[in-house]
């Protein structure tokens, strides 16, 4: 071929796909690269495509040509291909289920083992079970959620392509195992063995080819952990990615859970207006009746970010419509969480005495539940009770009981150091709200960041 | 308080098949996917799907959109493969033995005058790789990228002179 001869219109389809041998290639390249106007045209036309269509509703208002005849036969191989797997999976599911139901009647130090020595659960819908069950255990029993994840991490670390339908599902799902992984040690607050797993999922999502789906599930649990590490700003962007990707797959319900948790960032990061107008965005996208457990979440912060920007009875019409969705969870630590909430409404409505009765109940139950973080918290919201009404006395009371919960818990000495100035403070009857609301504000940071540092205030 | 309409969703895989079908066709049709291609493409996200298919809410337009994005991806592909191909065809042109020197200087001026048309960040960079013969590290060491984005940023200024190219060539005077 010379600049002369005109490759056929085939050749330029062919090398705009890659198609031809590369010396093929290279002279076509060369032969356009010489401005030949007659292919020019003929590459303009077929180079049109991606260019066209990045814009959907290019797409949307597109008429099927005559040519997609040509489609036609190529859909009916792939939909006969795809309804056959789809009964093999559906068994597989009940497979599943019931090697998982077989697992946890184990004790929890054979499950190991037998995942190493049975064959049998070598199984992907084990996997996914155990990932499911994980995520459901993060409400109820953070412990048990690790065990979970800990579990589904090893059946896809035995798994191959073939198990999984492909190299792509398999990356996907073992890059989630270890999200989940890391995310139920985030629940548990064990910081570095979360770091560690999401370390773990991040490089296998940048070394393997996974699908946007399996990949945004893994950065919104990577960004929900950026928060805990209050790296605000990058766990923004990873979010916005996430964003992207569920508008690009007209995923509106999990857009909108993304929505729910940019805004925590927001809020975290001390943005009230932006973490509440994302709030609402969130709860137009999010189907109460598919998921009204994340559409009960979006409300509890709603009120609290009304709340805390001093909008309190904003907040308390809005907590007396969503009191149902409380009621309907039913768990303990959803009931716990609408109870501590009506005590801080309450506070912020100046009806002190109902603040007082729900912060005690709640620490009550915090402490019966074994988890002294919260108890300390709803400690400190009650001290803010006995405060306001004056009642120094009680205000020392709490703040020597609450280092006691502290100290019994082996929390971190800054945490410590802070109850200590406002113990102090305390038996001196100079304990101020505003002390109150700092040690609040500071142990709820510190909580996932040990290296926090309190400095006592003027 | 309100919610998304969300559109009627098809529960078993023949119905959302049969409903989805015309605009499967149409997404494929518009993105000029060949039809050998098409069934790889289509068979990842039916797959996907039914893999999938529970935390799914709205099956009918997750699969329209990852078809179309995969659409996309076939794309960018192809297109990085060509813009290798240029980028060696380029090379070839300024350095090899392409004939009479005359020849030579005139798809010298005419890439020189190509590469002018590029956004001012494209035309340092092509230009250092083309006339001073620099290789991806040194180019981001001497214009001041990371290792790991110079592969980026070399994609995007091939793909800005590839378009250049294919619309109008590099030397117009040399033609049939």
């Amino acid at each position: 071929m010379t600049a002369g001869r005109h490759p056929e219109p085939g050749v330029l389809e062919r090398f705009l796909l890659g198609r031809l041998s590369p010396p093929e290639m290279r002279e076509t390249a060369r032969h356009l690269l010489a401005g030949c106007p007659r292919c020019q045209e003929i590459t303009a036309g077929l180079w049109e495509p991606a260019d066209l269509f990045e814009d959907p509703l290019a797409l949307a208002s597109a008429e099927v040509s005559t040519e997609d005849a040509a489609y036609d036969a190529v859909l009916d191989r792939v939909f006969e291909r795809v309804a056959a797997v789809e009964s093999q999976l559906a068994a597989q599911r009940a497979a599943g289920r019931r090697l998982h139901e077989e697992l946890m009647q184990c004790p929890a130090e054979r499950r190991h083992l037998l995942l190493a020595n049975c064959q049998r659960f070598r199984n992907r819908m084990l996997c996914e079970r155990l990932i499911e069950a994980s995520y459901e255990a993060c409400f109820e029993d953070p412990r048990r959620a690790v065990e979970a994840a800990e579990l589904a991490v090893a059946v896809v670390g035995r798994l191959e392509a073939e198990d999984c339908g492909g190299a792509e599902a398999l990356a996907g799902l073992r890059a989630r195992a270890w999200a989940y992984l890391g995310n139920a040690f985030r629940t548990n607050f064990d910081l570095q063995n979360s770091e560690t797993a999401f370390a773990t999922a991040e490089s296998l999502l940048s070394e393997s080819q996974i699908s946007l789906a399996e990949k945004a599930k893994v950065l919104s649990l990577l960004a929900s952990w950026r928060k805990v590490q209050r790296r605000f700003a990058e766990a923004a962007q990873i979010f916005d990615r996430v964003a992207a990707i569920y508008k690009r797959l007209g995923q509106w319900d999990l857009l909108g859970r993304t929505f729910l948790q940019k805004a925590l960032v927001c809020g975290e990061a001390g943005d009230g207006e932006g973490e509440m107008k994302l709030l609402r965005r969130a709860l137009d996208l999010i189907d109460p009746q598919s998921d009204p457990r994340t559409f009960l979440a979006a409300r509890h912060n709603l009120i609290n970010a009304l709340y805390e920007s001093g909008r309190a009875r904003e907040a308390f019409a809005l907590l007396y419509h969503t009191r149902p969705l409380y009621l309907q969870m039913g768990d303990r630590m959803s009931l716990l969480r609408l109870r501590w909430l009506e005590g801080l409404v309450a506070f912020g409505l100046q009806r002190t005495d109902q603040a007082e009765a729900a912060f005690r109940e709640v620490r009550e139950a915090f402490l019966e539940l074994d988890l002294g973080y919260e108890a300390a918290l709803a400690s400190l919201d009650l001290a803010g009770v006995y405060v306001v009404q004056g009642r120094g006395a009680d205000v020392s009371r709490v703040a020597e009981e609450t280092l006691q919960i502290f100290q019994s818990y082996n929390t971190h000495r800054e945490a410590i150091a802070a109850l200590l100035v406002f113990s102090a403070a305390a038996r001196l009857d100079q304990a101020g709200l505003d002390l109150v609301r700092e040690v609040s504000s500071f142990l709820k940071r510190a909580r996932n960041n040990p290296d926090l540092r309190f400095s006592a205030p003027s | 308080m309100s919610t998304v309409d969300h559109p009627q969703v098809e529960s078993s895989l023949e119905g959302l098949l049969k409903q989805v079908r015309p605009r499967l066709k149409t997404v494929f049709t518009r993105y000029r996917i060949p039809p050998q291609d098409t069934e790889d493409i289509l068979q990842q996200a039916l797959m996907a799907l039914v893999y999938r298919k529970e935390s799914i809410r709205d099956p009918e337009a997750w699969l329209v959109g990852t078809v179309r994005n995969k659409c996309l991806l076939y794309w960018r592909e192809h297109r990085r493969k060509l813009y290798e191909t240029v980028d060696a065809a380029v090379l070839e042109v300024v350095a090899g033995p392409v004939g009479p020197d005359q020849e030579r200087a005139h798809l010298r001026h005419d890439l020189a005058q190509a590469l002018e048309r590029l956004p001012e960040r494209c035309r340092s960079l092509l230009w250092m790789r083309y006339r001073q013969g620099y290789d991806p590290p040194e180019l981001a060491e001497r214009l001041g990228y990371s290792p790991s984005s110079i592969g980026k940023v070399t994609t995007r200024c091939l793909a800005a002179l590839t378009r250049h190219l294919f619309a109008s060539g590099i030397c117009r005077r040399k033609t049939e």
